[in-house]
């Protein structure tokens, strides 16, 4: 290997490089999580007791279904060879907002026997299932095909959750409203974070597992499968661990925009397109961002979190495209 | 001579339509076949179903062993493939397109070893891309961006290299430059090449055997010599050719004078 060469290739991809990575990332998200612990309603200062107790669940909570979200959006932006793909594209959001309605106005039906999280998971789970099966054909799941149905179910789950809208009263339409702005919810039990817990960590290791097959998921079917990638198994296996992550993330957090859409690119920013690399750092990433929005969520007289992602997010998503342009034309 | 892959037989085809009938032939280490044909004539196909990526009739055998029994990471780190129009990312940087070619080499989390990053370091050596490691994809000229691809599959440390229609949107010059590279590949480095192209003096001139392709059939093989007659090529076109023989080549073009007589 001449030595120039030797300079130029980075150091191979070790188990040592990724630990050191994610420590890294671990280390980031506490220092930020700490520091949103000191903002109160009132002022901003170490607080003591119950109230450090209550900020910690709410950071963690928040970092928890931060993390799911840019974990999502990495997978979906890889395999959907979409630079637009946010978690919420395949109906997940408009399943689990319909089924939360429909909790909400009625108490005949079985939905009424859960807790509005568990139905806010079946109902985003039995859309994917719905998009799934209408996507796939011979066993073989296409990106563009599986974009376009997921496009069509949220378009119909739409115009259901306006004709329960327009059914509804204002009642129903009040509590299934708190859930549809998108606010970390502060009446969870202890199972239900648990459980969103479990589901993160199994999906963040398989998608880890996966990650370097991910970058090969960019490439077309054609090279993938010429460079030993089975691309069916991995767009399965990663669409549907990352969709049953949003799933379970979103039936405690309703549906908050931006962060699976902007982590991922603020990340490629960070340490480029390769997909090992990128899934640690967006997670972090998206953990820190949504614990920052609920810290200033709880200045701001709490404002729901969705709402405040949505304001920040859409201009900090242009100003990171203007800033990927000046650097793209910068490098020609 | 030592063979490393043969298949008899293939037969493919698109719903009801025939692609390919009974095609047979064989790759021995070291040297280049060029597939030539017309559109449509079934080149793509052919090395589609050699690869694995189509499904037809007939048998094709790799290194002794039934195409259909290899696992897919271990055929990766023994054939190659370079289809017309390979995919890439703007912003990606050549050293990592490179890497990629290592794919089938990663074990979980797609961790790398030393051995990975020195047969990328070898392979830019070869191919004199050591200049162009921190360069990104979109900042490269065709040729450049044409010579990574190939790294890629190089990367792999296959012993069998298959490209489709290489020489697409390369002027003379990088034409004749990576055919050359093609050559020596196989001539020094013992690879079995098999390259699709419609430059029939190019691969007459580069390639060790031509194998006609017209209809879905094997028109014709054999060396330069043999195939590149105005008798055997101007049908399989449906062209009037004319030879010329120079310096031991035999160059064929068009009659064109003729054939905008014959139109008129």
């Amino acid at each position: 290997m001449s030595k120039s060469t030797a300079r130029r290739l980075p150091r191979p991809w070790g188990i040592e490089t990724l630990l050191i990575l994610i420590a890294t990332c671990a280390i980031g998200w506490a220092v930020v999580a700490i520091a949103c612990l000191m903002v109160g309603s009132t002022g901003i200062g170490w607080p003591n007791g119950d109230v450090l107790e209550l900020r910690m669940e709410w950071t963690l909570v928040a970092s928890l279904v931060g993390a799911s979200l840019a974990l999502s959006g990495v997978t979906y932006q890889a395999v959907l060879r979409n630079p637009l793909a946010d978690p919420y594209l395949l109906g997940v959001s408009s399943g689990a907002s319909l089924a939360v309605f429909l909790w909400s106005m009625t108490s005949a039906t079985i939905l009424a026997h859960l807790s509005q999280q568990a139905a806010a998971f079946i109902g985003g789970v039995a859309t994917l299932a719905i998009v799934f099966s209408l996507s796939h054909r011979r066993g073989k799941l296409e990106p563009l095909t599986l974009l376009l149905v997921g496009v069509i179910v949220n378009a119909i789950n739409g115009a259901f959750f306006l004709l329960l809208f327009h059914l509804g009263g204002q009642q129903d339409i009040a509590r299934a409203f708190r859930f549809l702005a998108g606010g970390l919810q502060q009446d969870l039990t202890p199972a239900q974070v648990w459980l969103v817990c479990g589901s993160f960590v199994i999906s963040l290791v398989s998608l880890l597992g996966m990650s370097g097959q991910l970058n090969i998921s960019m490439l077309s079917e054609a090279e993938a499968q010429s460079l030993g990638v089975r691309i069916d198994r991995l767009r399965w296996a990663s669409m549907v661990i990352a969709s049953l992550a949003t799933a379970s993330a979103m039936a405690i957090s309703g549906p908050i925009g931006f962060v699976g859409l902007v982590c991922p690119h603020l990340g490629r920013l960070l340490v480029g397109n390769d997909q090992r690399r990128l899934l640690p750092v967006a997670v972090a990433l998206g953990a820190a961002l949504l614990a920052i929005a609920d810290a200033a969520s709880r200045r701001l007289g709490q404002v729901p979190v969705g709402v405040l992602t949505g304001f920040l997010g859409g201009p900090f998503f242009l100003f990171l495209l203007w800033q990927n342009r000046k650097r793209a034309e910068g490098q020609r | 001579m030592n063979e490393l892959l043969s298949a008899s037989n293939l037969s493919f085809a698109y719903s009801q339509t025939p692609v390919l009938k009974d095609v047979s032939l064989k790759l021995f280490a070291g040297k280049v076949l060029a597939l030539i044909g017309p559109n449509g004539s079934g080149k793509s196909t052919l090395i589609k179903l050699l690869c694995g990526h189509l499904h037809g009739s007939g048998q094709i055998i790799i290194k002794d062993r039934p195409l259909r029994s290899w696992r897919k990471r271990m055929l990766a780190r023994t054939v190659a493939y370079l289809p017309q129009s390979p995919t890439y990312i703007d912003s990606d940087l050549v050293s990592d397109v490179l890497r990629l070619g290592r794919a089938c080499y990663w074990s979980a989390f797609g961790l790398e070893s030393e051995q990975d990053l020195a047969a990328v370091a070898r392979v830019s050596a070869l191919l004199e891309l050591d200049d162009l490691l921190d360069r990104r994809m979109d900042a490269l000229s065709g040729g450049q961006r044409q010579r990574v691809f190939v790294g890629r599959c190089l990367v792999q440390e296959p012993s069998i290299l298959f490209l489709d229609e290489p020489n697409t949107y390369l002027d003379l010059k990088h034409q004749v430059d990576l055919l050359k590279l093609l050559q020596k590949l196989a001539h020094e480095h013992g690879l079995a090449v098999l390259l699709a192209s419609h430059d029939l003096n190019l691969a007459g001139a580069f390639a060790d055997e031509l194998l006609l392709l017209s209809d879905g059939r094997v028109a014709a093989r054999g060396d330069a010599q043999t195939v590149l007659r105005s008798e055997i090529i101007g049908p399989a076109y449906g062209l009037e050719m004319a030879e010329l023989n120079e310096s031991n080549y035999r160059f064929l073009f068009p009659k064109l004078q003729e054939q905008q007589e014959a139109n008129q």
